[in-house]
């Protein structure tokens, strides 16, 4: 309770402060629509001349796509932060404040910073994934919309605590945007089929950085065209323990070795 | 208060050769090297105390600080403050402390200080009147009003400081941790920083350590001295035991006509004999003498020059912490404990 209320506190500042540097906000939200327009214009392109991808129609990819962008968006939007662990917090020894408060270290982290630039994918992804709906006439039933924000929910956790686990490496090394960077890149995989790809990169999308279950795993079960059995349940699992094993063994084990800087 | 007990820090650094070539083979081969940025140190510190805690720079002042209030795990040995063990009760331990380091600010840079203030209440969970009491006092005490509004980022460092002092004592800590407070103010504002330190000392109790270049920070607070010299403690006791233990030092000023090498050679072999340690040095026409009192007396050098040459003016100092400070800083000051 009081979390949720601090995190309101810092929400409302956050939006404060945004509306100072409104351009910036504006060009950020532009920037992803030309990067998602762009990755759409590919798509069509590539569908024009072949048809049929792997088994997979051109609708067929579009939802894995649209799809695919809701839980990126949805982590996107919340932890933002991550990335400055990675690349300066350390280093420059700002973090320190962090493990001087009295309240959670990862929640002050993440609390302190939102990125409304994440609505560009949110909307981009609800709107291919509306489209591509409509155009398989799909139509869900209640359960079927409740796994699909399980599976949305599972994503999200996925994306942040792989973005956890590589922005704590910066706690040993001092930096680490570049792993993260390197990872992250890793989940423009995740919004394809994941039959396209050789079987080592499918192993490691399945097993090493989970990405696979962000997007390709759940959406191949409302598709009717399973990838493995009981997808949004593992994908589930699969996120907890992403999840348990970045807290508690990288960010956590981080904060001992931790060794801030000299003045 | 706080028990430090037989406490090391260890930080291993990997050493690269210079220039393109040694950064391409620090790539592959680095040499690993353990530094001990503290090395068992013990000391015991009661409530109220004021601390001044000096050293030169990389000395180790700001690693004891980071392992006290948490920010580090030693590699050994034990901290308690307050009956907890601070890295491993963080949360608990942060609601009772204060931190202010000089050199970077805990306030939200975009933010106006005012609203800096309210997130503070909320992460500090400080009840509504207790909140106001203490922000009108600490608004009071630091001159704070005037630039309230103001978002962190346009305020200057003396405000800023001001500011980082007040939110650090808004949830009424027990306990201030100040590193380097004072680093580049003005006198006016480091004056307003010391009274204030002395005024939450003297009505609440507040158990201060703080670390400072400036000896006049420590010669105006300080209740007690800790002298930190590459990771060991050297010196801790009161102010005026000082001297007692760094040598009854005591710096003789002469202005002199007519400045000889040949005078020079004499004075120094004079002062040589009797006092090991002694320092003559010259600037222009005026001698500066440094020497232990024990040894050597002022009436046998102000003797032996006057009979020598005709003395302008002359000055008696007695050695101050910031002598001790600059010999500390030249190196070498433990060799010379005696």
């Amino acid at each position: 309770m009081r979390y949720l209320r601090i995190y309101k506190i810092f929400l409302k500042q956050y939006l404060k402060t945004l509306m100072e540097y409104r351009s910036d906000f504006l060009i950020g939200m532009l920037s992803f629509f030309i990067v998602q327009s762009s990755n759409l214009i590919f798509l069509t392109l590539i569908f024009k001349r072949i048809p049929n991808l792997n088994g997979w129609t051109f609708e067929e990819v579009l939802f894995i796509y649209g799809f695919s962008q809701i839980p990126r968006g949805l982590d996107h939007l919340f932890t933002d932060n991550l990335w400055l662990l990675a690349n300066e917090y350390v280093r420059s020894g700002s973090f320190d404040k962090y493990l001087l408060r009295p309240i959670n270290p990862l929640f002050h982290l993440i609390a302190e910073r939102f990125q409304p630039d994440a609505f560009g994918e949110m909307i981009v992804g609800l709107s291919i994934f509306g489209y591509a709906y409509h155009l398989l006439n799909l139509s869900f039933t209640g359960i079927q919309w409740l796994l699909l924000i399980i599976a949305v929910l599972s994503g999200s956790l996925i994306y942040t605590s792989i973005k956890l686990a590589a922005g704590s490496i910066a706690l040993w090394t001092k930096r680490s945007q570049h792993v993260l960077f390197i990872i992250y890149q890793l989940s423009d995989f995740a919004s394809y089929p994941l039959t396209i790809f050789s079987t080592f990169v499918r192993m490691i999308l399945l097993i090493v950085v989970p990405f696979a279950f962000v997007a390709f795993v759940p959406a191949s079960v409302f598709l009717d065209k399973p990838y493995i059995p009981l997808g949004i349940l593992t994908g589930a699992i699969v996120a907890f323990v992403m999840w348990f094993i970045s807290y508690n063994f990288i960010w956590k084990r981080g904060l001992q070795v931790y060794e801030s800087t000299g003045n | 208060m706080i028990q430090v007990k037989n406490v090391t820090k260890d930080f291993t650094i990997y050493k690269k050769d210079s220039g393109f070539k040694g950064a391409v083979k620090g790539l592959f081969v680095r040499k690993k090297e353990i530094i001990k940025a503290v090395n068992d140190i013990s000391f015991e510190i009661k409530k109220g105390e004021i601390i001044g805690y000096i050293g030169a720079n990389g000395a180790g002042k700001s690693t004891t600080i980071k392992m006290m209030t948490g920010v580090l795990t030693p590699s050994s040995g034990e901290i308690t403050v307050s009956g907890l063990i601070p890295h491993e009760n963080r949360i608990e331990n942060a609601k009772h402390i204060g931190v202010v380091f000089g050199q970077r600010t805990q306030l939200w840079w975009d933010l106006p200080l005012e609203e800096t203030f309210t997130i503070l209440k909320e992460i500090y969970n400080v009840p509504d009147d207790a909140y106001k009491e203490r922000l009108d006092y600490l608004v009071n005490l630091l001159d704070i009003q005037a630039f309230i509004k103001q978002p962190v980022r346009t305020l200057s460092l003396g405000q800023r400081m001001r500011a980082d002092l007040a939110a650090a004592m808004l949830h009424s800590p027990d306990i201030l941790y100040l590193d380097e407070p004072t680093i580049g103010l003005d006198v006016l504002v480091k004056e307003k920083i010391r009274f204030a330190i002395k005024d939450l000392n003297e009505k609440y109790k507040v158990t201060v350590i703080l670390t400072t270049h400036d000896m006049s920070d420590i010669q105006e607070l300080a209740t007690r001295i800790m002298i930190i010299e590459k990771g060991v403690i050297i010196y801790d006791g009161s102010k005026e035991d000082i001297n007692k233990r760094f040598g009854n030092n005591r710096m003789l000023e002469l202005k002199i006509e007519n400045l000889s090498e040949t005078l020079l050679q004499e004075v120094s072999v004079m002062c040589h004999k009797k006092d090991k340690k002694s320092i003559v040095i010259h600037e222009d026409v005026v001698l500066r003498i440094t020497f232990n009192q024990d040894r050597l007396a002022v009436a046998d050098i102000l003797g032996f020059v006057m009979s020598q040459c005709k003395v302008l003016d002359f000055k008696l100092r007695d050695q101050d912490i910031e002598d001790i400070a600059k010999r500390l800083y030249a190196g070498g000051i433990h060799e010379e404990v005696v």
